[in-house]
């Protein structure tokens, strides 16, 4: 997978993540996972369809979404109710949304379905036939990883 | 000794969401996300507009328009919903009610969207994250057109 499609993820990741949390967010290191991956808890995934298809994964565990959530509403949320689910979904949109600008700047054109919310123990996501690459987003309140399979479509 | 009178009241500065005669605008909010919803309602009420109703797709939010009509002075519109999309809800408003006066939400990446709603007669567009300063700033150059 080429590195160029993960930028703007990463990219679009920080700049939000700073502005809704308003406090400060550390990159992590880079690195890529071939076969399956763990999923943390709560992972909200985007698909992408056209010039490059795949999908993109944010993932968090639940302390962290509701950690997230609670900040993003300006209240103390206690569980992953049905509003702590909208914000993260709309948090997946707006990141999503300022990369695929971007991308879309750079001559990929290509369509997104809505964000979908899975939650539970013990998940893991695999795409057989792309490599994921994976960065971590340190935050006041846990981390997040941004989870990238995008391919050129053959 | 100098009176209260001398100085000029800090307060005096009317809220965005009221008119003249101090009663509040009403807004109807039409966003498939709840946490947008509330967000929305949270930024307009603290500057005193009035959320008379908020809709989750097109379909809600243009009947609830036709309902409230004409007791509804500003709708803000997303643009990706389900059932009926923003636009199409943008252009039934307003073959209902030609002054109406409707305000996209939107995220980047969809400025293509947004220059086919002040096409069909949108009157701004608000960029999702939503920034309280921003939405207000928007609205309020909205009524004033």
């Amino acid at each position: 997978m080429r590195v160029e499609y993960i930028n703007p993820f990463v990219e679009a990741s920080y700049n939000i993540l700073k502005e809704v949390l308003s406090s400060e967010v550390v990159r992590g290191e880079l690195y890529l996972k071939s076969s399956s991956t763990p999923v943390l808890g709560v992972a909200a995934l985007v698909g992408l369809a056209g010039d490059v298809e795949g999908r993109v994964l944010f993932d968090m565990t639940k302390a962290t979404a509701i950690g997230i959530a609670s900040i993003m509403n300006g209240e103390k949320l206690n569980a992953m109710d049905e509003l702590a689910k909208a914000t993260i979904q709309e948090l997946a949109n707006m990141i999503t949304a300022q990369a695929v600008t971007k991308l879309h700047d750079l001559g990929f054109k290509f369509d997104l379905t809505p964000p979908a919310l899975f939650t539970g123990e013990n998940m893991e996501v695999s795409s057989s036939q792309v490599e994921a690459l994976i960065v971590p987003m340190k935050l006041s309140c846990g981390k997040i990883e941004i989870n990238v399979a995008i391919r050129e479509r053959s | 000794m100098k009176t209260k009178s001398d100085f000029p009241s800090l307060n005096e500065r009317k809220p965005g969401g009221q008119r003249v005669d101090g009663q509040a605008y009403r807004v109807l909010v039409v966003d498939d996300s709840m946490f947008v919803t509330k967000q929305m309602g949270q930024i307009l009420t603290s500057e005193g507009f009035e959320v008379v109703a908020t809709a989750g797709d097109g379909i809600e939010g243009l009947e609830k328009y036709k309902e409230l009509f004409p007791n509804v002075d500003i709708v803000t519109m997303d643009i990706t919903m389900p059932r009926m999309d923003g636009i199409t809800a943008l252009e039934k408003i307003i073959e209902f009610d030609k002054n109406a006066k409707v305000i996209m939400v939107s995220a980047l990446g969809k400025q293509d969207l947004v220059k086919r709603s002040l096409l069909a007669g949108a009157k701004n567009y608000i960029v999702k994250p939503l920034d309280r300063k921003k939405v207000l700033e928007r609205i309020v150059m909205s009524i004033d057109k």
